[in-house]
């Protein structure tokens, strides 16, 4: 199911919000099992020390400022396709893929995520 | 139903498939083990619930100086109450609380990326990612919160509030009307996410007063 099966449009081309914006109906948060992990990995990386919840942050906010600078009305919009981005981004830069990256646990004898 | 939303399915299946071997990438070099997104995600969906910011609501409602701190000093005032370790950690500490009152009605959205307070309410809904409810709340916050059944009078004032990495903002709704002497546990069971991002207000109990969910 897309993210935004539920969103629809008055003829002014406004969005009619979702029921769930009244109802409380502890919304669907992901729509699918990879957006699930995708935010669970940003996270955990994170909690683990690997880099700074604002690094990965910062890469999100570019991800989507250079979407809405390109996109138009066109392109479709899917958050997590950003989150993504922003993940692969963050893990290049910190090197966590390099041979020889050095983990926070490793490089601080008393540091052990947090 | 609109397709101006909808997106290839390709383009799902490529991020997905990004996912799947970053994960699998830092299994194999050691950086996390197998188990460590899946408890992460546990923590997440077991403890950093809506229901903390409910108990916090609910709190504020019955205890003035509470509801005082609160507004000062949010995480000083979070930390007084018995609610799960990591309220405090990266998400937690630029949690800031805004109060409605009579006259102001607060309304918390995010221009350029979900900066979501996670640790009181939850992992946001899909609709207050979407560009157009953020533009549009931003841009005419009056008329979206009409739309969403919050009709304001002209004299009561929105205040629009943007979430960002340093702030992370959620509302403490106005307590309704016909809940004098209910517990906090019941007073907990009114609040809707919704309402602690200033898109819903929380309607007076039904007649049968107590029977709060």
């Amino acid at each position: 199911m897309s993210a935004s099966a539920d969103l629809t449009y008055d003829e002014s081309g406004r969005v009619r919000f979702h029921d769930s914006c009244v109802t409380d109906a502890n919304q669907p948060q992901f729509e699918e099992e990879w957006q699930r992990r995708a935010f669970g990995l940003a996270v955990a990386l994170s909690e683990f020390g690997h880099y700074r919840w604002d690094e990965f942050q910062g890469g999100l906010i570019r991800a989507i400022g250079e979407w809405e600078a390109t996109a138009g009305n066109t392109m479709s919009w899917e958050y997590y396709d950003h989150w993504v981005e922003a993940l692969v981004r963050v893990v290049n830069d910190h090197g966590l893929l390099d041979d020889g990256y050095v983990g926070p646990r490793d490089r601080e004898d008393d540091h052990e995520g947090r | 139903m609109t397709q101006q939303f909808d997106y290839p399915p390709d383009r799902e299946a490529d991020s997905a498939a990004k996912v799947r071997a970053l994960e699998a990438l830092l299994i194999e070099k050691g950086v996390i083990t197998p188990t460590t997104v899946d408890k992460v995600l546990g923590y997440f969906e077991s403890e950093m619930t809506p229901l903390n910011g409910k108990k916090i609501v609910a709190r504020a409602w019955v205890d003035p100086a509470f509801a005082e701190l609160l507004a000062n000093d949010t995480p000083a005032a979070i930390a007084q109450l018995d609610l799960p370790q990591g309220m405090a950690g990266a998400e937690g500490e630029h949690i800031a609380a805004v109060i409605n009152q009579p006259g102001v009605h607060n309304l918390v959205i995010c221009t350029l990326c979900s900066c979501f307070p996670w640790p009181v309410l939850g992992l946001p809904p899909y609709w207050y990612k979407d560009p157009t409810f953020r533009a549009r709340a931003a841009r005419e916050p009056r008329t979206v919160l009409t739309e969403l059944g919050v009709p304001l009078d002209d004299t009561t004032e929105v205040r629009v509030w943007d979430a960002s990495g340093h702030s992370r903002w959620f509302v403490v709704p106005a307590r309704p009307a016909g809940t004098e002497g209910w517990t906090e546990e019941q007073l907990a069971g009114l609040v809707t996410t919704e309402s602690m991002i200033g898109v819903a207000i929380v309607p007076p109990p039904p007649i049968e007063a107590g029977t709060a969910r």
